[in-house]
């Protein structure tokens, strides 16, 4: 059902849901940017409607809710092991419509790739998405390339109106705050591009042979291997296991994970010191092949959702999508030699 | 033949040069910073009462070179909206600069441009200009984003590089080392892994801000709070060349502005009356009246924040020729 | 709560040391009829507070397992100070393991490097004792070193029980009498009567698993017949770290144990 409401009775919705629900949305970080005096866009607890980003893209995407940068598992004394705590709370995410798409993609590793993952799952299940409605898309989106600028899968969906909002609920639990007060129907269609300035095309005939072509040479030199492509991404989920103690009691301690990366030195190295992809070219193939081709071949669909974080946040102006580009280029050097 | 006060003409910017009647006319551009229109003005200048030529000078300025004497009420006048554009206090519209012997306050970009400073030197150079011009004493203060020090302010009596505390949020570390390797790479070495996670040495630590800049997820980050620190009394000049030293570390920007002000009195009393043209470095000044005095002076009526470490003892030494004490 | 991540208790029978680096922790093991366990399949094993490392899996009984270790990381360097009267965590099995039915009526060849003798150590006992399920058993075992050279006992065990075992190590000092050389320079001596009813299995490291199957091929060795176990950073052992996928495949969900053509085409 869809209800119009001005701010002032969406925030009374919004107060009501906090009842039972923790929200997070996009917001501004002030001051914490990469320089000084700059600010951040990222996933954050919000406790008033005036709290949330409308007008950016988040440089960091939601995905920390789900797979928390660190995230304890267990907690541990010499002779046994407990279970961290999970959420007493359900929680409410403001999220746009490729991050939405990308929930599907971190429920396949979690849920399906191999057995349930239980932390992943004690959130999930008590997750509920509000779509934030895109009435234009941001510089570097390509979301309709990737199939992902439509959403129908929400709890609720926003609209920004100058008036106030519109929402679509069709979580009967969410709508009750708007029946409670009698808020005004409305048919509301939740706010999507329909077309992006930048097009990016996937070869149809892509196939793991591109490796071997000479299009990722070029960022041997170009990429630090910084990681933060894999960081905003929504769709990134590798991780690696650490256990620590407690200084003031080695006996006791916690085994948690943290978000790995595999741009990042260390992510495949094994105890003898033997790794593989040292060059930066090979970890971006790795990388880009995963999100176009090897995830597909396994799920049965395509692993980026569009959001274009990754090109936005690079520090050395590396583009994912301009790479992807030039992977056409790269199987028809590759098929040339065979 | 030509009748020229040569102390009132140094006083209002103007240089004696080596050319018999010739002049040439100092634009000071307070921490290097000017809106490009300025430039188009000095080439005005340049090409109706000069040679057409201009010297960038050492210090952040413009020296807008052959203009003869009789030139000089001319170019005041053209002088006045680029004055007024830089928002150089002055006394009286029109007659140029009221004092050229407190030096242009220099700076590196800063933070509107640079990735690495913490904070906006542009802004701070012209606080303090508002604050100390105009002045006849010989007063040389420099900014810098940094640690890197690409203002070089050390050669200066105030020098001032930009600190950040860096603050670390150990839920959204990844252990990447990125911030432990830029330490070690580009700064101090201050941070070192432990457990998964980096820990900053407190006391290495010198607020450079690589580890916020490195980190890819947003664990480090600066403090809301800018802090400098302050080198003093660096200089060039015949004597005794020497770097300026650590004076406080962690220093807010309220401090700073105040710290330089309070020169003035100081030189003021102690200044040596026969100081060829009433200039003398502040650095020989202290020399003869020994530190104690000249931070009871400078110090008066600063309050600085908690977390600020006062250097001790401050001890200069520098470049000392043979022959001289 | 199904919790993947929580790992089981399990106390230390026996050690038995091999070389000064790899030792064998016998560990008890009560969930066989659960979760039984396969050559070639692993456990994630840990202390708490150092950590956890996979470790393949060299020695199945009803209420045992073995696991040879390597003194590599500080997870096993902690293992090998305080191994007395200790235990361990442990949770797994993990990957496919070696199925011993593919191998049964069959010409088989094993080809390991260094503690790659581990994963194929239960299909070497299976065979063992039930000589008479397979045509041949043709072993070529690679060491560094004579002090690298595991499961001494074994070997001569597996010799007398008349299997065609060949162990080599790459260097030895002046008066070893042993075989120097890498495992390769033996494949071509390989005494097969029948590639169609052969199978091999190459365990080892990557360059090692790379020449030998090489060698395989040039004396005639069916690709389609080449099996070999693939070792990766294997962290979470449930397809959820990523850290050992290649391609679209996860080592620890889909192998350690893979057809050579599944993987040929694989570039890390």
């Amino acid at each position: 059902m869809g209800y119009a409401v001005s701010l002032e009775k969406f925030q009374t919705v919004f107060d009501s849901w906090r009842k039972k629900y923790d929200v997070y949305a996009p917001k501004v970080f002030e001051g914490t940017g990469r320089f000084s005096e700059t600010d951040v866009v990222r996933y954050g607890k919000v406790t008033d409607l005036a709290d949330i980003d409308w007008n950016d893209r988040s440089e960091y995407s939601f995905k920390d809710i789900l797979l928390p940068l660190s995230q304890t598992l267990l907690y541990f004394t010499e002779h046994g092991m407990t279970e961290s705590e999970g959420p007493t709370r359900g929680t409410i995410v403001f999220l746009r419509s490729c991050d939405l798409h990308a929930v599907k993609r971190l429920d396949y590793m979690f849920l399906e790739n191999g057995p349930e993952d239980s932390y992943y799952k004690r959130v999930r299940d008590g997750l509920k998405f509000v779509l934030m409605g895109c009435d234009h898309d941001f510089d570097g989106c390509f979301c309709v390339s990737m199939g992902t600028n439509v959403s129908t899968d929400y709890d609720a969906a926003v609209n920004v109106r100058s008036g106030g909002f519109e929402i679509d609920c069709k979580d009967p639990e969410l709508a009750q705050a708007f029946l409670d007060m009698g808020a005004a129907e409305a048919d509301v269609t939740p706010d999507a591009v329909m077309e992006n300035s930048l097009t990016v095309k996937v070869p149809e005939n892509l196939t793991s042979a591109v490796a071997k072509s000479s299009i990722w040479d070029e960022y041997d030199k170009r990429c630090i291997k910084c990681g933060r492509c894999t960081v905003a991404c929504p769709t990134c989920t590798c991780w690696s296991m650490q256990d620590l103690f407690y200084t003031e009691n080695g006996q006791a301690g916690e085994r948690r994970r943290v978000q790995a990366s595999c741009m990042i030195d260390g992510y495949t190295e094994v105890a003898g010191g033997l790794c593989f992809r040292k060059k930066a070219g090979e970890r971006m193939r790795f990388k880009v092949l995963h999100k176009v081709l090897d995830f597909k071949k396994r799920s049965g669909f395509q692993m980026c959702v569009g959001c274009g974080r990754c090109d936005a946040i690079c520090p050395e102006y590396i583009s994912f999508t301009h790479c992807v580009e030039k992977l056409e280029a790269g199987m028809k050097e590759v098929s040339g030699h065979e | 033949m030509i009748d020229m006060n040569c102390g009132k003409l140094k006083k209002n910017a103007f240089r004696v040069t080596k050319n018999r009647g010739v002049t040439s006319a100092r634009v000071r551009v307070p921490g290097g910073h000017l809106r490009a229109d300025v430039l188009g003005k000095v080439q005005e200048i340049a090409e109706t009462y000069g040679s057409g030529e201009v010297h960038l000078t050492i210090r952040q300025g413009f020296e807008i070179l052959g203009i003869p004497f009789e030139k000089v009420d001319e170019v005041n006048k053209a002088l006045q909206p680029i004055i007024e554009e830089l928002g150089i206090n002055q006394s009286e519209k029109g007659r140029g600069y009221d004092s050229s012997g407190t030096r242009n306050i220099m700076a590196c970009v800063g933070n509107r441009i640079c990735p690495f400073a913490n904070y906006d030197t542009t802004a701070l150079a012209e606080r303090i200009e508002k604050a100390i011009f105009p002045n006849d004493l010989h007063v040389k203060v420099a900014l810098t984003g940094c640690p890197n020090d690409c203002g070089k302010v050390r050669m200066h009596d105030f020098g001032i590089i930009g600190m950040t505390e860096p603050q670390f949020d150990p839920t959204r570390c990844i252990s990447c080392g990125a911030c432990v390797k830029k330490c070690k790479q580009l700064s101090v070495e201050a941070l070192k892994m432990d457990k998964n996670r980096p820990v900053r040495n407190v006391e290495k630590c010198i607020g450079c801000g690589v580890c916020a800049h490195a980190c890819p997820t947003r664990a480090w980050t600066r403090s809301k709070t800018q802090y400098f620190r302050m080198t003093l009394l660096g200089r060039s000049g015949k004597k005794n060349p020497r770097m300026g030293i650590d004076f406080i570390k962690w220093a807010d920007a309220d401090s700073v502005v105040k710290i330089i002000s309070n020169v003035y009195a100081y030189a003021q009393k102690y200044i040596d009356p026969e100081a060829p043209g009433g200039k003398e470095h502040i650095g020989y000044i202290v020399d003869r009246t020994g530190t104690e005095e000249f931070l009871r002076w400078i110090m008066k009526d600063v309050n600085l924040p908690p977390k600020a470490e006062i250097y001790k003892p401050l001890y200069w030494d520098g470049i000392r020729y043979s022959g001289l004490k | 709560m199904n919790n993947s991540y929580m790992p089981f208790r399990s106390e230390i029978l026996e050690v038995i040391k091999h070389a000064d680096v790899e030792y064998t922790f016998r560990m008890s093991y009560d969930r066989g009829d659960t979760h039984p366990v396969k050559p070639g399949q692993f456990f994630e094993i840990s202390i708490p507070k150092y950590g956890e490392a996979p470790i393949s899996v060299s020695g199945i009984t009803d209420h045992s397992l073995d696991f040879t270790i390597r003194r590599v990381g500080s997870l096993t360097e902690e293992i090998f100070e305080n191994y007395v009267g200790g235990h361990f965590f442990m949770r797994g099995p993990y990957g496919n393991g070696f199925d011993v039915n593919i191998f049964k009526g069959k010409e088989i060849v094993l080809i390991t490097g260094g503690s790659g003798l581990s994963p194929v150590h239960g299909v070497i006992d299976y065979f063992a004792d039930h000589m008479d399920e397979c045509k041949s058993l043709n072993i070529i075992s690679g060491f560094k070193s004579p002090d690298d050279i595991l499961f001494r006992d074994d070997l001569k065990r597996w010799i007398a029980d008349g299997m065609n075992f060949i162990y080599t190590v790459d260097a030895a000092p002046e008066g070893y009498e042993g075989n120097v050389g890498l495992v390769t320079q033996y494949i071509p001596q390989l005494p097969l009567k029948d590639f169609d009813n052969a199978i091999a299995v190459v365990v080892g490291p990557p360059m090692m698993i790379k020449f030998s199957i090489q060698e395989l091929l040039k004396i005639g060795f069916d690709e389609e017949k080449i099996w070999l176990s693939e070792s990766r950073k294997m962290c979470c052992g449930l397809g959820k770290c990523g850290h050992c996928r290649i391609g679209e495949l996860y080592v620890c969900q889909d192998g350690p144990v893979f057809k050579y053509t599944t993987v040929r085409s694989f570039i890390d």
